[in-house]
């Protein structure tokens, strides 16, 4: 296995990063991810992963470490020009725009990207061919929406971006078993277009269906690092709890 | 010279004691008050209208109740509002509290004010010189609120005010009523205000409502900014170098001639508006940082000190 | 009687609802309240004063150098002093408005004194109609500020600008990682509320006296025009406005003219008090 590495589509190095002036939550974590790859990223509540995708999109300040897009080092931009470097980020919670309509949350999706490539009318409908029930009302505020088609809006609107990495913070959150299944199978089909998938979930076994590979945080570093079959196998109860304390 | 020293002396005096008021309602209790003026003026007024039927030390004592009745009516009414609408309306009552002693003349005297207000301690003045005894009157009276407001701070009542401040839900779950607490802090604050408006009244012996500006509110909050909130050590530290700083600025008229009376009052006032902005930015702790308590300080455990 | 404090309640109303667009507008999108909005007015009031009188500009071009003035008074005082202070939270913010406040009004005093001044501009004879008199200042303030409620709603509902700035004002994170610069969307927005409020400057030395107050004067309509309407909300501010001025004006039949600012202040406390979230929403009370 001498191949070269393809460069990362994702990749941190010994990232650190906390809020005001507390302690450090997210505490020297590095990752790379292969392009086209889903990562699962799992842990007990509070382990700072919501932390960590807030960290790689801009929105916490990095204290140390860097932060790279399909090898571009954009550690000290905004989180603005991050999405337009191809990172694209759906955030746990309050990830639509409630005040806005449908519309109005896609057209804002695109309209300050301009400079992106891949960016346009053709995006447009591909997303939309995804999320059908999305297109079909954008005139409806989307706070009105219920919390699926919600989730739906958001992950549509991060894919407007044409993303390289895309990082989904829960996306089966308060969703009803159906609906995590057909989310997931939405995640499937966005890595096929070519997207690499960051994926932090509560939900462990489906995330792991989806995943190819799987990082457990605990405490604000990374304590496990195995393929998702590997760590379907794996004892997490133990792992999750063993060095909180 | 030694007069000039003594009056910024007493001014101080009076700035101080606003100061520890606000200091108490924004600096500990986190608590927004744009209307510190008209607390001022009411203790000013009432002082000046009862002085001379009740003496000075009942007089003093209504114009501090006064103060602090009205601040605490106030506190009732508006201190669960989020702080840009307790903002707003403190600012509304201090201009209320204008219009009032502007337009109720059988009672203010309106826009001419009310002169020849008795001093305390008068007939003493005379023999040894008026502002000696005064002097001595008002940094007695700086020391008394200052360590009963010390004190407070160091109380559970002060500890408590600060844990609302910095999180008033925890606060509230840990079995503090918040609500009542905040009313508190706002009375006292009233209280000491209307004190100083007093004192005001009492070395001036003249009031009339030009003297009561938004700018009385302006001062306090520089005074609490530039000594670091919450800090009553460094609110005399603060209060002290903005007079000494606006006193100064007296002498820029000998500096620069060109300048005017009301263009040198621009500028202080300017002054005042960029300090406050320039300490929020440079000195987020203010020269003298509040004491740092622990969460623990708060919980009514045993021992209980600090 | 009552007709004609009604109207002139209406043109008070309407000359609030600018600055009162501009203060909510900056709520919104800054989640701040912003305690210069009066000072800022006075600028912009003085600004048209010397183009209009020294410099002889028509009070067309004198309107145009004020909302120049304010819009880069805004972006200044954002600059060297609100974006500094963001991350400290509100109450820090609006201090610090208070502190940038009385800058800007002393350095109108500095420069131009406690007089009085007046724009150059033609003395005409009101208008007579139903029995209501109507003075050429009220229909240019009427007709001023119905032109920039229109551009400002379109702009807030229509073009990319808007779309930010009420995303922003919806959750300003998620704006950013949709791509939107926050910096950018403070500047506009800062630029957009100091145009108004220059506009605000002039029409109201049309009504009045120019004077270093002249705006502090207008400080808690204007709030109150804004809390009436649910402070972030645009279309509030206008109806709040409207309310805000027909009362004062219309007081005059039951209370003293000299309490006339009593009336706003009790709108604001009564609505507090009773209706804790305005006409349209948005939360007063505190955790
Ligand atoms: N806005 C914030 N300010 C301060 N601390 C925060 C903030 N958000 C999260 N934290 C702290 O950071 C730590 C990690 O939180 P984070 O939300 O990253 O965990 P998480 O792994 O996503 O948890 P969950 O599974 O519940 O979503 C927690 O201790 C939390 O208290
Ligand atoms: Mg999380």
């Amino acid at each position: 296995m001498s191949a070269p590495a393809p460069i990362a589509a994702l990749s941190a190095t010994d990232l650190r990063a906390g809020y005001g002036r507390g302690d450090d939550i997210v505490r020297g974590i590095s990752l790379d991810q292969a392009p086209e790859t889903i990562l699962a990223v799992i842990g007990p509540n509070g382990s700072g992963k919501s932390s960590l995708v807030k960290t790689l999109a801009g929105l916490l300040d990095i204290r140390a470490g860097r932060v790279a897009v399909t090898g571009r080092d954009v550690t000290r931009e905004t989180p603005a020009k991050r999405v337009a470097a191809g990172l694209a980020y759906v955030p746990q919670e309050a990830n639509v725009f409630p005040n806005l309509t449908i519309g109005e949350n896609l057209k804002l999706a695109t309209e300050f990207l301009r400079g992106r490539a891949g960016v346009g009318p053709e995006q447009r409908e591909r997303v939309l061919g995804l999320f059908p029930e999305i297109g079909a009302r954008l005139k409806t505020r989307a706070g009105d929406l219920s919390g699926g088609q919600r989730q739906m809006l958001a992950f549509a609107s991060a894919l407007l971006a044409n993303p390289e990495a895309l990082l989904l913070d829960e996306p089966s959150a308060g969703l009803s078993p159906k609906i995590v299944g057909q989310t997931m199978e939405a995640i499937v089909r966005v890595r096929e277009t070519g997207v690499t998938v960051l994926l932090v979930e509560q939900n462990v076994a489906a995330a792991l269906d989806v995943a190819d590979e799987a990082v457990v945080l605990v405490a604000g570093q990374v304590s496990l690092r195995a393929s998702a079959s590997d760590m379907k196998a794996a004892d997490l109860g133990a792992l999750f709890f063993a060095k909180v304390a | 010279m030694i007069a000039y020293l003594v009056t910024i002396a007493i001014l101080v005096c009076v700035a101080a004691l606003v100061g520890l008021a606000l200091n108490l309602q924004w600096g500990q209790a986190g608590l927004v008050n744009f209307g510190v003026v008209g607390f001022v003026a009411i203790g000013a007024y009432a002082a000046a209208l009862l002085t001379p039927q009740v003496g000075w030390l009942p007089a003093m004592i209504a114009a501090g109740a006064l103060s602090a009745a009205l601040s605490a009516g106030l506190a009732l009414l508006s201190i669960r509002l989020e702080e840009n609408y307790l903002a707003i309306v403190t600012l509304g009552f201090g201009e209320v509290v204008r219009l009032v002693i502007l337009n109720e003349g059988w009672l203010t005297n309106g826009a001419l004010g009310i002169p020849d207000i008795p001093r305390p301690f008068a007939s003493l003045g005379e023999s040894i010189g008026g502002d000696a005894v005064f002097i001595v009157f008002a940094l007695g009276l700086l020391a008394i609120v200052f360590l009963a407001l010390e004190g407070m701070a160091r109380s559970p009542f002060g500890r408590a005010l600060r844990a609302i401040r910095d999180d008033a839900t925890v606060t509230s779950a840990l079995g503090k009523n918040v609500f009542l607490l905040r009313v508190k802090a706002f009375a006292v604050g009233g209280a000491v205000m209307g004190v100083a408006g007093a004192l005001h009244a009492y070395y001036l012996t003249y009031i009339d409502p030009s003297q009561f500006t938004p700018i009385v509110t302006a001062y306090a909050f520089m005074a609490v900014i530039a000594g670091g909130r919450g800090s009553n050590v460094g609110l005399l530290v603060g209060a002290g170098s903005i007079m000494a700083l606006l006193e100064g600025t007296r002498f820029l008229k000998d500096v620069i001639p060109v300048i005017d009376g009301v263009q040198l009052s621009a500028l202080r006032l300017g002054l005042i508006g960029a300090g406050i902005v320039l300490l929020l930015i440079l000195r987020p702790q203010g020269l003298v940082p509040e004491p740092k308590r622990r969460a623990a300080d708060v919980l009514p455990k045993a021992g209980g000190g600090r | 009687m009552a007709a004609q404090l009604f109207f002139n309640g209406l043109v008070t109303g309407l000359l609030i609802a600018l600055p009162a667009l501009a203060l909510t507008i900056v709520f919104g999108v800054l989640k701040f309240a912003n305690f210069a909005v009066g000072s800022m007015l006075t600028l912009g009031a003085y600004a048209a004063w010397v183009a209009n009188v020294q410099l002889g500009l028509p009070l067309f071009g004198a309107a145009a150098i004020a909302a120049l003035t304010v819009a880069g008074a805004g972006l200044l005082a954002d600059q060297l002093a609100f974006e500094r202070l963001r991350a400290r939270g509100s109450i820090t913010l609006l201090v610090a408005s208070m502190g940038v406040s009385l800058v800007i009004e002393n350095v109108c005093r500095f420069f131009f004194g406690n007089a009085s001044r007046g724009f150059d501009v033609a003395l005409s004879r009101p208008i007579r109609w139903e029995g209501i008199r109507i003075n050429q200042e009220q229909i240019t303030i009427a007709i001023t500020v119905a032109v920039c409620l229109v551009l400002v709603d379109a702009l807030l509902r229509f073009t990319p600008l808007g779309r930010a700035m009420r995303a922003v004002a919806d959750n300003a994170s998620l704006a950013a990682v949709r791509g939107v610069e926050r910096r950018t969307i403070a500047r506009l927005t800062w630029v957009l509320v100091g145009a108004l409020l220059g506009l605000a400057g002039v029409l109201a030395g049309l009504d009045r006296a120019i004077d270093p107050l002249i705006g502090w004067n207008y400080q808690i309509p204007i709030f109150a025009a804004a809390i009436l309407g649910g402070l972030g909300s645009p279309l509030g501010a206008v109806a709040g406005a409207l309310v805000i001025g027909v009362a004062e004006e219309m007081s005059a039949l039951v209370i003293p003219t000299n309490y006339r600012q009593v009336v706003s202040f009790s709108v604001i406390l009564a609505l507090l008090l009773f209706r804790a979230n305005g006409l349209f929403g948005a939360k007063a009370a505190r955790k």
